[in-house]
C-alpha cells in the first residue's frame, strides 16, 4: 500500500539533503562538502522525479503528481543542483555556504510539492515553505544594511499578500465547504466567487511580481546578492507557474471573466516590464523587470483555461529560468552593473559566449528553448482568440531584444572596467555555468517530445 | 432567546475586535499598540467560543493573546533605547482610507450579494478529540510541512541573529 508512495521520494531526498547542508559543519570538508552534497542530492532528486512517472490524486487528494508537476519538479530540482553547484565552486559573498545551500533545499522541497498541490491548505504551506527560505537568501550577508532593508521589505510585502490570499481562501472555503481543489464548487456564487479567487489569486500574482503586484521586485533584487537573486528569481517561479496553472483549471470554469483578469494581467506585466527594462543599468534591476515580463507571457498561456496553454506555460518557465539563472551568476561573479561586463569577451569568451546564448534565448530566437517556449506560448494564446495579447506579446519582445543586446554590446565592445582583480579559477562554477548553456540549447532541441509529454499539440 | 443571546455577545466581541484594531492602528505609542492588539486578539477569541471551537479559543488565548503578545513586548522592551523611541507620529494617509474604504466596501457587497446560502453546518461543532485526530490523519501531510516552515524560519532567525567569525 505504501510503494505509491515512492512517488515522493524525490522531496524526501531533497529535505533529507537540506538537513545534511545544514549540519555540513560535521562533514569532511565542512563548507564546501555541503554544497557538493546538496548539489548531488539535488541532481539525484531531480532523476528520480523524471524517472519517477505520474499517479492520480493521492493523500486524501491533497496532491496530485501529474504531468505537469513531474516536468516542474525535475526542472526545480536540476536548478537547484546547478545553484548548489555553483555555490560549491565560488561560495556566498562575505557568508558561508551550507545554510544558503540548506535553506535553497528547502525552497525547492516546497516548490516540488507545491507543484503537486490540489488543495488550498497543501498550497498555502507549500507556497510558505518555498518563499520563506527566500526571504533569508536575500538578506544573506548579514553587515550589510541596505541588503537587509531589501529582504526586510520584501518579507513584510511577500506576508501581506500571503495573508490577502488566505482571506481569499476562506471566503472559496465558504462557498463550497471544502478545500480540495476539486471539490471548489463556485457555480452561482457570483460576486464572492469572484472576490475569492481574485484575492487567492494576489498572493501568487505577487511571488511572482505580476504587474501591478510587481513593485517588490527591482528593490528587493537590487539590495540582495546576485547569487540569492539568481535563485530567487528562478526557482520559486516555476513552482508557481504549476500551482496556478492547477488552481485556474479548477476555477475557470465556475467564474466568468477570469481570462479578461489574466489578459489584463499579463499585457500590463509585459509592457511594464519590459519598458521599465529598457533604461536599466544595474544587471539584477534589469533581469527582476525581464522577470516581470516574462511573468506576463507566461500568464499570456495561463489565460484561455486550456491544458495546452498550463503544458507551454510550465515549459517556458523552466526554458526561461535556466537562462536566468545562468545570467545571475555570471553578474556575481563579474559584478551586478553593466559596465562590470564590458570587454567580457576578451576576458571570458566561453562565458560570454555562453551569456549570448542565454540571452537569445530570452529574446525567444531559435533554436533555442525560449523560442519553442514563447512559439507555445503564443500559439495557446492565439488559439483562444486572444489576438490582441499575442500582438503585444511579440511587440514587447523585439523591445526586450533592445536591452538585452545591450547587455551583449557591452559584453564585446564596452569598456575594460578598472581596476578589477582577475577572478580566480573554480572549475565546478565553470561546470555549472557549461551546463546551463547546453540545457538551455538542449531544451530547445528536445522542444517537441518535452512538450508532447505535457500534452501539448504539436503542429 | 439563545439568538438574542448570541446576538448580542457577537456583537460585543465583534465591536471590541475592530476598536483594538482600530486603537492598534491608531495609538502613537507602539507599548499601547501592542496592548490593543491583545485586546483584540482576545475578543477573536471569543468569537471562536461563540462558535462552539473551545480549543481553537484557547490556543488562540494561548498562542496569539499569550505568547504572541507578550513577545512583542519583549521584543520592544529589548529595541527600545529610549524611551522617547516608543512614540511614534501616526501616518494618515487618504489614500490609504480610500483604499480601505473601496476594499471594506466590495467585500460587504459581495458578501451581501451571496445572502445567506452558507454551506451545511454540523449538529454539533467537533471537539477537540475529533481535531487532533484529523490533523493527524488527514491533514498529516499540511501539518508536518508547517514543521518544516518553522524549522526555517528558526534557522532564518539563528543565521540573523549570531555573530560569529567565519
Amino acid at each position: 500500500m505504501l510503494s505509491g508512495y515512492w512517488i515522493f521520494a524525490p522531496e524526501v531526498l531533497i529535505v533529507a539533503g537540506a538537513f545534511i547542508a545544514l549540519f555540513g559543519d560535521l562533514l569532511p570538508g565542512r563548507d564546501r562538502t555541503a554544497a557538493y552534497v546538496g548539489a548531488a542530492v539535488a541532481a539525484l532528486a531531480a532523476v528520480l522525479a523524471a524517472a519517477g512517472g505520474t499517479a492520480g490524486p493521492m493523500v486524501f487528494g491533497q496532491v496530485e503528481p501529474d504531468e505537469i508537476a513531474r516536468f516542474a519538479r525535475t526542472g526545480i530540482a536540476a536548478l537547484t543542483a546547478l545553484w548548489a553547484l555553483w555555490v560549491a565552486g565560488r561560495g556566498m559573498p562575505d557568508e558561508r555556504r551550507r545554510d544558503a545551500v540548506a535553506l535553497a533545499m528547502f525552497a525547492a522541497g516546497g516548490g516540488m510539492l507545491l507543484t503537486m498541490a490540489e488543495d488550498l491548505i497543501v498550497m498555502y504551506i507549500a507556497l510558505e515553505l518555498s518563499t520563506m527560505p527566500a526571504y533569508v537568501l536575500m538578506g544573506y550577508r548579514r553587515r550589510d544594511v541596505p541588503g537587509l532593508e531589501g529582504a526586510l521589505k520584501y518579507f513584510l510585502l511577500a506576508m501581506l499578500t500571503s495573508i490577502i490570499m488566505l482571506y481569499g481562501m476562506s471566503f472559496l472555503y465558504g462557498i463550497s465547504g471544502s478545500t480540495s481543489f476539486a471539490e471548489l464548487a463556485l457555480e452561482g456564487s457570483g460576486m464572492l466567487g469572484v472576490l475569492g479567487v481574485m484575492l487567492t489569486l494576489v498572493g501568487l500574482f505577487a511571488k511572482m511580481s505580476a504587474a501591478p503586484f510587481h513593485y517588490w521586485a527591482p528593490d528587493a533584487y537590487a539590495g540582495a546578492p546576485a547569487v540569492s537573486v539568481a535563485f530567487v528569481s528562478t526557482v520559486p517561479k516555476i513552482a508557481g507557474i504549476a500551482v496556478m496553472a492547477r488552481l485556474l483549471h479548477a476555477v475557470a470554469g465556475d467564474v466568468g471573466g477570469l481570462v479578461t483578469i489574466m489578459a489584463v494581467v499579463a499585457a500590463a506585466s509585459m509592457l511594464l516590464g519590459n519598458l521599465a527594462a529598457l533604461p536599466q543599468s544595474d544587471l539584477r534591476r534589469l533581469m527582476a523587470y525581464s522577470g516581470v515580463a516574462h511573468t506576463g507571457y507566461l500568464f499570456m498561456a495561463l489565460a484561455p483555461d486550456t491544458s495546452a496553454g498550463y503544458g507551454a506555460a510550465v515549459f517556458y518557465t523552466v526554458a526561461y529560468a535556466v537562462p536566468s539563472m545562468a545570467i545571475m551568476l555570471v553578474a556575481a561573479e563579474e559584478g551586478s552593473d553593466l559596465t562590470d561586463l564590458g570587454k567580457l569577451a576578451s576576458r571570458r569568451p566561453l562565458a560570454a559566449w555562453s551569456m549570448v546564448v542565454w540571452l537569445v534565448s530570452l529574446i525567444g530566437i531559435p533554436p533555442l528553448a525560449g523560442f519553442f517556449g514563447k512559439l507555445y506560448l503564443f500559439g495557446s494564446a492565439l488559439s483562444a482568440g486572444l489576438v490582441w495579447l499575442v500582438v503585444l506579446g511579440v511587440l514587447t519582445s523585439v523591445v526586450s531584444a533592445g536591452y538585452y543586446f545591450r547587455v551583449v554590446r557591452e559584453m564585446f565592445f564596452g569598456d575594460e572596467p578598472a581596476g578589477i582583480a582577475a577572478l580566480e579559477p573554480a572549475p565546478t562554477a565553470s561546470l555549472a555555468l557549461a551546463i546551463a548553456a547546453i540545457a538551455t540549447v538542449a531544451i530547445g532541441v528536445g522542444a517537441s517530445p518535452l512538450l508532447a509529454a505535457l500534452g501539448v499539440a504539436l503542429g | 432567546m439563545t439568538e438574542t443571546v448570541n446576538g448580542i455577545a457577537f456583537a460585543i466581541l465583534a465591536g471590541a475586535a475592530i476598536l483594538g484594531a482600530v486603537g492598534m492602528l491608531t495609538t502613537r505609542n507602539v507599548i499601547h499598540a501592542a496592548f490593543w492588539l491583545l485586546e483584540s486578539m482576545i475578543a477573536v477569541g471569543g468569537l471562536f467560543l461563540l462558535l462552539q471551537a473551545e480549543y481553537l479559543a484557547v490556543v488562540h488565548v494561548l498562542v496569539y493573546a499569550g505568547a504572541v503578545s507578550v513577545l512583542m513586548l519583549f521584543v520592544i522592551m529589548l529595541t527600545l533605547r529610549r524611551r522617547e523611541d516608543s512614540v511614534r507620529p501616526v501616518e494618515v494617509s487618504v489614500a490609504g482610507a480610500v483604499m480601505a474604504l473601496v476594499f471594506g466596501g466590495l467585500v460587504f457587497a459581495a458578501i451581501a450579494s451571496y445572502g445567506d446560502r452558507v454551506a451545511e453546518m454540523p449538529e454539533t461543532a467537533p471537539d477537540t478529540a475529533a481535531l487532533g485526530e484529523l490533523l493527524f490523519s488527514r491533514w498529516a501531510l499540511p501539518f508536518e510541512v508547517a514543521s518544516l516552515v518553522l524549522l526555517v524560519a528558526l534557522v532564518a532567525a539563528v543565521w540573523w541573529s549570531r555573530e560569529e567569525k567565519r
